[in-house]
């Protein structure tokens, strides 16, 4: 309590200068003018005592700094109460200390005199602190502040009200298909926005993508659609935009609400397309910039390259001079006239749809079958042609659609399809086993004295180059399996998935 | 106390007032010790103390308005702060108060220091796009990690716009030399990385992380487990290619026992370790003090003197030297692979490509 | 006994004093954030002359290098051309508050350009000897109703280097004048009593088309571009920034957080916008145009110069909005700088923000309602009116003309 009232006024007085430390005073003089002296005695002696406490401990904190401090100078600006700190630092130091031997000190050189004059012209020691740093604690508490004043920035310059982000993306199980969807999963996790992710598996829902997706923490939606993915390109964009129609019949089922946006696995986001799409009203369009894989097998192709080089295409809206929707880029596909993938094992360009659905965002209460306010352009999901080119066919009336993004001159997605030959073989969860040969061996030679058992403790094993004689260069070695339950399920259940994913193929 | 003496009537009185405040004195000046476990007061904050009034209570708005009251009169109100919608702060402080308490939990946690080097060349047309992407995985990493991204000079600043908005802690890195072999250029962009991490002498992993890269964000984590040499298997896969190929170690728990390295086209398999890198630029992560602190690692310093021209050749030199200090990762016989390039046929990724062909062959 | 009481009050009192005046030796090296003045507008507050001078004091230096009205203490260039179209500006004499003489005695740059300011005492001493002989009105105060702009690093004392700076003090001819200079630094010979503390100057467009947009990610911990040790005038180390620069780099170069470096990227602005700390640390002189940037661009700056007076201490809250640490102080900034509470951080941020106080940094052309020009008039108006006692009565002299090195006697 004493200790508690010492700290109270000794912050008041630290906050405030003469004003709050001189007011208190000042009404009890005035009091005791009023109220009798005992009253006034009893007041006074309370203050004295207080004072006195205060000082003691100032004095206190001064010898403390005089007795602890390394540095030699002993400047009195330096105030103890600005130093305390520093002395506490200080003093962990020197109990640190003798457990790092191995670290040389330089310890600070200090060859500044006390002075009455605060100015000390001259030389002055460079002083470097002897413990080590950075204090991983700090970082970590540097790294919160950086946290929330981003948050912070967010908060005061970002999207108000931001609305839901629903996402569809089609996807299906193959070689490329974890390299493509880790990156789209990382763009959704880093949006600042509530998300939905609807992630549409083309042949049934496999453990293999739902392993995949469930890393994100994202809330996701996995539906299967009963269909394999076909062997053409043109059969599988259309397959696709079967499968991005079953999500949106998702969507209305579930009453979704927000701002639906077409993410497949292979595009590539920019983060500020998730800002941009929040300010969509109806049923926005953007520009998608168009990376055109081409090959360089031959040397046409490379002159081509160069051509590209100077601008990339861009499939999106376009407008006139009032920032009106005016028409639409496409894609100019004629230099790839008979060089175009028609199958995914073909070696040719795989070329852009005319456009793509990426390009579109739309809201989900377009899609409610009893929404009030729906407007009247837009057509009933179940009246749609299952064989919809892009999500323009859910219009009556295109010239409704509010182009983003600096009205479509500012490209925050990509598009790009890369895929290995429908017959590429890829391990199952991306898990080598059995592992893999020994095409350069290792140098190291065997230990003649080593135990021939492994220790069982497997951290000591990471830690201590210890060879055993078990390490032979051979792959014939017998291999120690790990004990790992969780392994073994995963390798079980992957084996699975991928057995049917090559009696797929 | 000049007054005391003077005081006649009072004797007694003053006395025991002498002793109560010599006690309170005492009382005071022992309790000035007592800080040290006790500093909350002090140590939470040492700003206090030197810029004067920051005592704010988590209510930011109010407290400014408050604190300018108790202060002296003339304290404007066109000082206040940008006027941000009440409602939001509110929310806002609802979130931030949880997340102070989530920050309390995590405080425990500091975790090692990873630095991401990335070249980049304005040569490659997809750059942009996928330095983004690689940004996109980055930022997920938690921190600390420092991004080190190294580019040619020049007019424009694209890149520096993109990084820019990332929001995550990065050095942009320039230099100014004309390189016509792409492969040179790329090995000096590594140099002057690591010349950066020397000469700061930042202590962390350092991976070299091509733009192509893409990784499952459980790598980074391994990353951090790496006490020097660390290595892992890598995918690559190439459009309209049937085959994945896989390279890297092949291990025994954490212990590399050999590598598993596609045969060059040209045939003639790697033999002569001595002299090569069996490993890929993308497939090791090393501990950064060895370039400054060699002799930490058992290497004598004047090896550093020697390479000070090429950081990078030293690094793979002490790698191959001494294999045992090399850790596969994951240490489940590194038998997940969390990292997949995609090859393009353009721009850097090319190079990279063929660099890595080059340097199993050098 | 009411004596007794009364008397041990006073002691009391008078105790409570002492440890207030104590604290607020080092607080209120601030005298308050009195931000509402910003916003003031001094026209109608003050009346200036300004002396019509030969050529050869101004705009000839100038044309002989124009790098005069990029640098650092270009202020004394910008004030001129601000006043010469002001609406404070009188053309009666009589009627003037203060007078105002437009000399550039900063304008003479090295190849290199560094300001030597050997020749500024002569300039200085040429064109009082002016304006006392053609007008009255410098004789009738001995100058104490002028006003002069003494950009250089330490002000009046015309040396670069502090020592001998402090050695040669205030010019004597500028005893009794109101001195307005970028240099301060409490209890230091080479700064008056009264005088103006200014900012640097620093290029406003040049600024405004590095700005980049508030909402982007603040990314760097602690940031600062400069030099650690200035190898060619201090080889030995520890006269540089009195050691704390140096002591910066050998404590926090291997710090992630702390983006220190001695080159400067063309990125130096937008980094400023991406950073939550700025370190302001002295140089030869304790300030720097860093206070300038930081502030104009929301970056919390982190000044380590103790004892500094920092530009219009009087109207912009520097402990508010900025984070003090003493020199000694250096090795412990990280623990210094992640101990403060985000709260407080957001809090200075918010107020960096107020664009009023950027403004007050900035000289800008055309001049703009709350810029450093107002301040500074500002600042002057405040003074007003004169005291009675700076009128000197006929034929009283208290400037020593003789005063000083000899070298400085010498004609201009």
């Amino acid at each position: 309590m004493k200790l508690s009232m010492l700290q109270q006024s000794y912050l008041n007085r630290r906050t405030n200068s003469f004003r709050s430390a001189g007011g208190p005073l000042d009404s009890s003089s005035d009091g005791a003018i009023k109220s009798p002296a005992a009253i006034f005695w009893l007041v006074l002696h309370g203050l004295c005592c207080l004072i006195s406490l205060v000082l003691g401990f100032r004095f206190s904190r001064l010898v403390f700094f005089f007795l602890f401090s390394t540095s030699t100078s002993s400047n009195m600006y330096a105030s103890p109460f600005r130093s305390s700190v520093e002395l506490v630092k200080t003093l962990d130091v020197h109990s640190v200390l003798p457990t790092n031997p191995g670290k040389s000190f330089e310890l600070p050189v200090v060859n500044k005199t006390a002075t009455n004059s605060r100015v000390v012209v001259g030389r002055h020691g460079i002083r470097i602190r002897p413990w080590p740093h950075p204090n991983p604690g700090e970082v970590m508490k540097a790294h919160q502040i950086i946290e929330r004043v981003q948050r912070e920035q967010r908060v005061q310059f970002g999207v108000k009200d931001a609305r839901t982000v629903i996402v569809v993306t089609p996807t299906y199980v193959r070689t490329f298909q974890t390299l493509h969807l880790t990156g789209v999963m990382h763009s959704l996790m880093l949006v600042p926005y509530d998300l939905v992710w609807i992630v549409v598996e083309a042949g049934g829902v496999s453990n293999e993508t739902a392993a995949l997706i469930r890393k994100s923490g994202l809330r996701t939606i996995h539906v299967g659609f009963n269909q394999r993915i076909p062997n053409s390109w043109e059969e599988r964009h259309k397959l696709e935009s079967k499968m991005r129609l079953h999500a949106l019949r998702v969507v209305r089922e579930r009453k979704l609400d927000g701002i639906v946006m077409f993410a497949d696995d292979s595009n590539m986001h920019s983060m500020e397309l998730f800002d941009e799409i929040q300010n969509v009203k109806w049923f926005g369009a953007v520009s998608v910039g168009i990376l055109v894989h081409s090959d360089n097998s031959d040397e046409s192709d490379q002159k081509q390259g160069e051509e590209e080089n100077q601008r990339m295409p861009i499939q999106g809206p376009a407008c006139n001079s009032s920032n009106m929707l005016a028409g639409w880029h496409t894609f100019n596909s004629l230099p790839y006239l008979g060089r175009s993938a028609v199958y995914i094992d073909d070696k040719g360009t795989v070329l852009p749809r005319k456009l793509e659905w990426s390009g579109f965002v739309l809201n989900s209460r377009l899609l409610w079958k009893d929404a009030e306010d729906k407007p009247n352009w837009v057509k009933d999901l179940d009246l749609l042609d299952e064989d919809s080119d892009s999500p323009l066919s859910l219009l009556k009336d295109a010239s409704v659609v509010e182009p983003l993004g600096s009205c479509g001159r500012q490209v925050m997605l990509w598009w790009l399809r890369v895929e290995a030959r429908a017959d590429s073989k890829f391990p199952p969860g991306w898990i080598i086993d059995p592992p893999l040969d020994i095409t350069v061996p290792s140098k190291r030679t065997p230990w003649p004295d080593a135990p021939p058992e492994l220790p069982s403790n497997e951290k000591v094993v990471i830690n201590l180059p210890e060879p055993t004689v078990k390490h032979t260069t051979t792959k014939t070695r017998s291999r120690k399996r790990s004990s790992r339950k969780r392994k073994h399920e995963a390798k079980t259940t992957d084996t699975q998935v991928s057995t049917r994913h090559q009696e797929q193929n | 106390m000049g007054s005391v003496e003077r005081s006649k009537k009072k004797v007694q009185l003053w006395k025991k007032a002498v002793v109560h405040f010599s006690l309170c004195f005492v009382m005071g000046f022992f309790t000035g010790f007592a800080p040290t476990g006790k500093t909350s007061i002090f140590s939470a904050n040492p700003v206090f103390a030197t810029s004067n009034k920051s005592h704010s209570t988590p209510q930011p708005v109010e407290v400014s308005s408050g604190e300018a009251n108790s202060r002296s009169g003339n304290v404007n109100r066109t000082l206040a702060e940008t006027p941000v919608p009440v409602l939001v702060r509110s929310e806002e402080l609802e979130e931030s108060k949880q997340q102070r308490r989530k920050e309390e939990s995590s405080k425990i946690t500091s975790r090692k220091l990873v630095i991401i080097v990335t070249p980049t060349s304005a040569e490659d047309r997809f750059q942009g796009v996928l330095l983004r992407k690689l940004a996109n995985t980055i930022r997920l990493v938690p921190p600390p990690l420092l991004w080190v991204v190294v580019e040619r000079q020049s007019e424009s600043n694209e890149q520096s716009e993109i990084l820019r908005k990332t929001g995550i802690m990065y050095r942009h890195l320039v230099f100014k030399e004309n390189f016509t072999d792409p492969e040179a250029e790329l090995n000096h962009q590594r140099n002057v990385a690591l010349k950066h991490i020397e000469h700061h002498r930042l202590s962390g992993i350092v991976h070299f992380a091509g733009l192509s890269n893409v990784y499952d964000l459980d790598f980074f984590s391994h990353l951090r487990e790496i006490e020097m040499f660390g290595t892992w298997p890598m995918a690559v896969l190439s459009a309209n290619e049937k085959n994945v190929i896989i390279e890297g170690p092949v291990c025994d728990s954490s212990q590399v026992i050999g590598w598993h390295l596609k045969e060059n086209s040209e045939g003639n398999a790697d033999v002569d370790t001595e002299r090569k890198l069996p490993i890929q630029i993308s497939n090791f992560a090393f501990n950064s003090s060895i370039l400054w602190d060699p002799e930490r690692w058992g290497r004598p310093s004047s090896s550093v003197q020697g390479t000070s021209q090429n950081s990078l050749k030293f690094v793979k030199q002490v790698v191959l030297e001494d294999e045992t200090k090399l850790e596969g990762i994951p240490p489940e016989d590194c038998s997940k692979i969390m990292l997949w390039r995609l090859q393009f046929q353009t721009g850097i990724a090319a190079v990279e490509d063929q660099t890595q062909r080059e340097g199993r062959k050098l | 006994m009411k004596i007794w009481m009364w008397i041990f009050a006073a002691f009391v009192l008078g105790f409570a004093w002492s440890i207030a005046a104590e604290q607020g030796l080092r607080t209120e090296r601030i005298s308050g954030s009195a931000g509402d003045v910003l916003e003031d507008d001094p026209v109608g507050r003050l009346k200036v002359y300004v002396y019509e001078l030969p050529s050869k004091y101004n705009k000839k230096i100038l044309q002989k290098d124009p790098r005069c009205l990029t640098h650092m203490f270009a202020a004394e260039i910008y004030m001129h051309r601000f006043l010469l179209s002001s609406p404070v500006r009188t053309l009666n004499p009589e009627e003037a508050d203060w007078f105002y003489t437009p000399i550039y005695e900063t304008c003479d740059l090295t190849p290199n350009g560094l300001p030597l300011p050997f020749k500024s005492p002569r300039m200085m001493r040429s064109s009082i000897q002016l304006i006392s002989t053609n007008w009255p009105y410098w004789n009738r105060t001995e100058g104490a109703d002028h006003f002069f702009v003494v950009p250089h690093d330490f002000g009046a004392c015309f040396h670069y280097q502090e020592e001998k700076a402090i050695e040669r003090g205030i010019l004597p001819l500028l005893q009794r004048a109101t001195l307005v200079q970028t240099f301060g630094q409490q209890n230091h010979v080479c700064l008056k009593e009264g005088s103006i503390t200014i900012p640097p100057y620093a290029p406003p467009q040049k600024m405004q088309a590095h700005q980049i947009p508030p909402d982007t990610p603040r990314s760097i911990f602690v940031y600062f571009r400069g030099l650690f040790y200035d190898v060619n005038n201090d080889p030995e180390g520890g006269y540089y920034a009195r050691g704390a620069r140096a002591a910066v780099w050998e404590n926090f170069k291997s710090n992630p957080l702390f983006d220190i470096s001695t080159d400067h990227p063309t990125t130096y602005y937008e980094d400023m916008q991406r950073a939550i700390f700025c370190l302001c640390p002295l140089g030869w002189a304790p300030w720097s145009p860093r206070l300038v940037e930081a502030v104009v661009f929301g970056c919390i700056p982190v000044i380590i110069a103790d004892d500094i007076v920092l530009p219009f201490a009087d109207a912009i809250p520097w402990e508010e909005i900025g984070v003090f640490v003493a020199e000694e102080a250096v090795p412990n900034l990280d623990t210094i700088l992640t101990s403060i509470p985000p709260e407080v951080i957001l809090r200075k941020q918010r107020l960096l923000a107020n664009p009023s106080m950027k403004r007050a940094m900035l000289f800008p052309q055309p001049a703009q309602p709350g810029d450093a020009f107002h301040q500074i008039l500002n600042g002057l108006a405040r003074k007003l009116p004169h005291d009675k006692s700076i009128y000197l009565k006929p034929g009283e002299k208290i400037l020593n003309w003789t005063a000083g090195p000899v070298g400085d006697l010498k004609p201009w």
